[in-house]
This record gives structure tokens, C-alpha cells and sequence, in this order.
């Protein structure tokens, strides 16, 4: 083999290891999304779980708030019900909406932010929230460096041959944003 | 300095998060400027210790005390063997550090460790922080003292551990021990426990190598040249004068490399921490939470009587120092607060 056949296997070998390199970093950053995405999952059920269980300890004190208890409950119900990342977005959405209006409801009622029960339940959802919505951060991050490596060149034509497909992301509908947040110290 | 290039447009992946304004913030580029300025201070500090081996190596060799003869010029084989000597050396006791570090911190330090029934609100802020960093969750701590600091360590994601005073807990609302966790889990997430303890080792192998040296030196210069090696070969009168002139130079830098390397490690602390605060605004994209809670800390300085010199810089802020702008000192683990306060306002335009 001459020096010309040298270099082409050179390169040729090159080409191959990189495309290697170029679909393990594909599988990893799919990998970390996927998690990433059960990690949001993992949340949102807990907080699904606790949303009864505050209704339930505030509903006799706000008896005069039934709507709004009914408005939450309903939120959580659609929600628990939401299927993949898009409709989830909404249902989520729609059910911070919810809490956040019984939250700042409950300010009204002294009794019930000196229950300790009560504190405890609003210190868990909001954790909750706050565990949701930087999983959903680091959610959007690990599906745009999945993105990324998808549609830039070369890797694209990695992608296109093996399959690999962008991810959602999270969005938020607007209504969350005007949600006040809740202070609980 | 701060970062000369312009704050990116924030883009749109980032998506609204839990309320939190985050305005043209790039949390991104502060890291990258931070990572780059560790880089050059960990190859000033290996040369440092690389060129303090080559010129012990030397003098060694032109002295006689090696058994290679000196070659042309500068060019040294006991010069280039003495340093990758003190590589090799940096590396084992790293490792051994390393394996061992977390532990004694966790002595040295006094806390207790609790569980989410004992501190529900600090151990979910830490669970907060670590999904936001993607990180598993650390042990967490409470340090009994009335003094307001926290600090991280553990050197892989696996035996990370956070500690918090109890003054702190009592003296922070939650979105300002938020900022002060996110800073802790930007350390765990940064691997600074790592970065230090590999400066640290080789600090302490240059001043131990330097201390060596300048006691060598009080036997004074060709000890073993004196001796009577025959006028046989190429050493003789040539190697003494050379190595007098190296011994010299020697001395000097014996004297001088413990100094600089010790600044360098400082420089590299201080850099990990705006690293730490920038990569917690990236996790709470809050800077307003940080700032307030670093306010405080320093109104409130008291030093912290569990820390020492060996841990000083595991925490937020300096435990054994006033943090005011005398802390911007060469010789700080930690930048002056206002100095962190303004890069954090940059950061987030508030």
C-alpha cells in the first residue's frame, strides 16, 4: 500500500471513530432527557399526592371558597389525566394557576397559617413547585443539548441514519407567569 | 474584570421559570471566563512546581549528587526526571487525599447530619438544587453555632456532602437559602472539592521541596563536588562554576516558589467562587436571592470556629476573616464580598 492508501485508511479510520463518538453522545444526552423527564414525572405526581391532602385540612376553615377548592381539585384531576410533555405543559400549567389563587386565598385566614399542618403542606407544595420547575430547567437544557447535537452538521447526519428524533420541551403556558409567588417566611 | 464580550440575548429554551426575572443574564459566558482563568492558573502553578523539580534536578546533576552528567546548555536529564519525580508524587498524594478528604472535613467541621423529618425546609431547598444542577442528592448537615456559613464537599457526585450553620438557618428566609445552597451545589456540580485538593497537594509538595532545598543548602554548595572525583571526565572545574551559579538560582527560587504557589492557590479559590455563584444563578435563575442572603452573611460576620486554615476555603465566606474589601487581597480564599455582590448584579440586571 502506498503512502496515498495510507491516508485514506487514516482517514477513513478517523470517520468511523468519530461517528462512534458522535452516536454515544446522541444515546447519553437521549439517556439524560429521559431521565431528566422522569425526574419532572416524579414531581408532578408528588404533587398530585399532596394537592388533596391540603384540601382536605383547609376545606372546613374555607367554607366560604368552595369554588376555589372545587377549580383546584379539577386542575389536579386533568392533570393527573394529561398524557406526554405538550398536554402536560397546559394541565400543569392550569393547576399552578389553581394553587397559586387557594395560596393567596388562604392568607386571609390567620388560623390556618398558624396551623402547623397546614405549614407544613404549604412548605411541601412549595418545594414541589419549585422541585418542577427546575426539573422542567433541566429538562429543556438536556433536550437542547440533545437538539443541538441532532441538527448541527455533521452530527445530523449521524441522526438522520440511526433514527434519533429532537426533543420537546417543556414550555410553560403564559397564564403560569402571572401567577404571584408564594413567600412563605 | 468582568467579562468584556456583551451579555447574549437570553434565549428561548430557557423557558420562564418559577417567577424569577432573569433580564439579559449570561450565566454561561461568567462560567466559561471562569473555567478558562482556573485553566492558567493550574498551568502557572504546574510550571511553578515543574521548573522548581528542573532546577533542583539540575544543580543535582552539575553538582555531582546525580549519577547523569550534565548535557549541553540548559538541557538537564536529572532536571527533567527530578520534576516528572515531583509530578508523580503530586498525583499519588492527590489521589490518597482524595480518597480520604471528604471525611475529615466532615470531622473537622463538627456537624450532624439530618434527615427531611429533622430540617423539612433545608433538605427539600437542597433536593431543589439538585435536580437543578442534575446532580445526586448530597448528605446534608447542621452545624450547632451561632455563626452564618455553609460549606460543600466530596469529590464525586456520589459522596457529596452540604453543611449549613444553625445561624444560618435561622438568619436566612428560604429564597436566600436557596441562593445560599445553589452556591454550595455549584461547587458539588464545578468539582471544586477536586480542583482544590489537587492544588492544595501540590502547594504543600512545593514548599515541602523548597524547605528541602534550603536545608540541603546550609551544608553548602559541591559537598559531594569537593569530594575528589579524579579530575576524570567532564565535570570537574566547568560543573562546580555552574553549579554555583545554579545554586544560586536555586535559592532563590526555593524562596521564592512556596510564595507564588500559595498565591496561585488563592487566585484559583477566589476564582471558584464567582464560579460557584455564577453557576448557582444558572440553577435558581435568581440572583436577587444570593445577593441578599451574601449581605447578610457579611453584616453579620462572625468568624465560624469550626473552620480552620485547612478548610477556610470550603466556605461561602471566608470563616476565619472579615470579609471586606481587604479580603480582595492576594492572599484571600474568597473575593471581597462587594466584589461578588456587583458580578451577581451583572449577572442578573437587577
Amino acid at each position: 500500500m502506498g503512502m496515498g492508501g495510507w491516508i485514506v485508511l487514516g482517514v477513513v479510520v478517523l470517520v468511523i471513530l468519530w461517528a462512534i463518538a458522535a452516536y454515544n453522545g446522541m444515546v447519553s444526552r437521549r439517556n439524560q432527557m429521559q431521565n431528566a423527564w422522569s425526574q419532572i414525572d416524579v414531581q408532578l405526581k408528588r404533587r398530585h399526592d399532596l394537592i388533596p391532602n391540603l384540601v382536605q385540612v383547609v376545606k372546613d376553615a374555607m367554607a366560604y371558597e368552595q369554588e376555589t377548592l372545587k377549580a383546584v381539585i379539577e386542575a389536579r384531576n386533568r392533570a393527573v389525566a394529561a398524557n406526554g410533555p405538550a398536554e402536560a405543559s397546559a394541565a400543569e400549567g392550569a393547576l399552578s394557576e389553581a394553587t397559586g389563587r387557594l395560596f393567596m386565598l388562604m392568607e386571609n385566614y390567620p388560623t390556618l397559617k398558624a396551623n402547623d399542618n397546614v405549614m407544613q403542606l404549604q412548605e411541601e407544595l412549595t418545594a414541589t413547585e419549585n422541585k418542577i420547575s427546575f426539573a422542567r430547567q433541566f429538562y429543556n437544557d438536556s433536550v437542547m443539548a440533545l437538539n443541538n447535537a441532532i441538527q448541527s452538521f455533521p452530527g445530523n447526519l449521524i441522526a438522520g441514519s440511526f433514527g434519533f428524533t429532537i426533543g420537546q420541551f417543556f414550555n410553560v403556558p403564559e397564564t403560569e407567569k402571572a401567577v404571584p409567588q408564594v413567600k412563605l417566611r | 474584570m468582568a467579562d468584556p464580550r456583551p451579555a447574549a440575548p437570553r434565549p428561548r429554551w430557557l423557558g420562564p421559570s418559577a417567577g424569577v426575572r432573569v433580564g439579559a443574564t449570561d450565566f454561561f459566558a461568567a462560567q466559561r471566563a471562569n473555567r478558562r482563568r482556573t485553566l492558567v492558573l493550574l498551568v502557572v502553578l504546574t510550571l511553578i512546581a515543574a521548573g522548581l523539580g528542573y532546577l533542583l534536578g539540575w544543580f543535582m546533576e552539575a553538582d555531582g549528587r546525580l549519577p547523569s552528567r550534565p548535557g549541553n546548555g540548559a538541557f538537564s536529564i536529572g532536571g527533567v526526571l527530578t520534576a516528572l519525580a515531583i509530578g508523580a508524587v503530586s498525583i499519588g498524594w492527590s489521589a490518597i487525599s482524595l480518597a480520604w478528604g471528604g471525611r475529615m472535613v466532615l470531622a473537622m467541621t463538627g456537624g450532624h447530619e439530618v434527615a427531611k423529618a429533622d430540617e423539612p425546609q433545608l433538605v427539600n431547598v437542597v433536593e431543589e438544587m439538585a435536580i437543578a444542577a442534575g446532580q445526586k442528592m448530597p448528605r446534608v448537615f447542621v452545624i450547632e453555632d451561632a455563626a452564618m456559613n455553609a460549606f460543600a464537599t466530596g469529590t464525586t457526585s456520589g459522596n457529596a456532602a452540604i453543611g449549613v450553620t444553625r445561624g444560618l438557618l435561622n438568619g436566612l428566609n428560604r429564597e436566600e437559602l436557596q441562593g445560599v445552597i445553589g452556591h454550595e451545589m455549584g461547587h458539588i456540580a464545578n468539582l471544586d472539592t477536586r480542583y482544590m485538593t489537587v492544588v492544595g497537594v501540590t502547594v504543600g509538595l512545593v514548599a515541602l521541596v523548597s524547605d528541602m532545598i534550603l536545608r540541603v543548602m546550609k551544608w553548602g554548595p559541591g559537598r559531594s563536588s569537593s569530594r575528589d572525583r579524579g579530575g576524570s571526565g567532564s565535570g570537574g572545574a566547568g560543573g562546580g562554576g555552574l553549579a554555583l551559579i545554579l545554586m544560586v538560582v536555586l535559592v532563590v527560587a526555593a524562596v521564592v516558589a512556596p510564595l507564588a504557589a500559595k498565591l496561585v492557590q488563592f487566585a484559583v479559590s477566589r476564582q471558584r467562587e464567582y464560579l460557584a455563584d455564577a453557576t448557582a444563578v444558572q440553577f435558581t435563575r435568581n440572583a436577587a436571592g444570593l445577593i441578599s442572603a451574601l449581605q447578610k452573611l457579611t453584616a453579620a460576620a462572625q468568624p465560624f470556629a469550626g473552620a480552620s486554615r485547612a478548610t477556610q476555603h470550603l466556605f461561602i465566606v471566608n470563616p476565619l476573616r472579615q470579609f471586606g474589601s481587604k479580603a480582595s487581597a492576594l492572599m484571600a480564599t474568597h473575593p471581597a464580598t462587594e466584589d461578588r455582590i456587583a458580578r451577581l448584579q451583572a449577572l442578573g440586571r437587577l
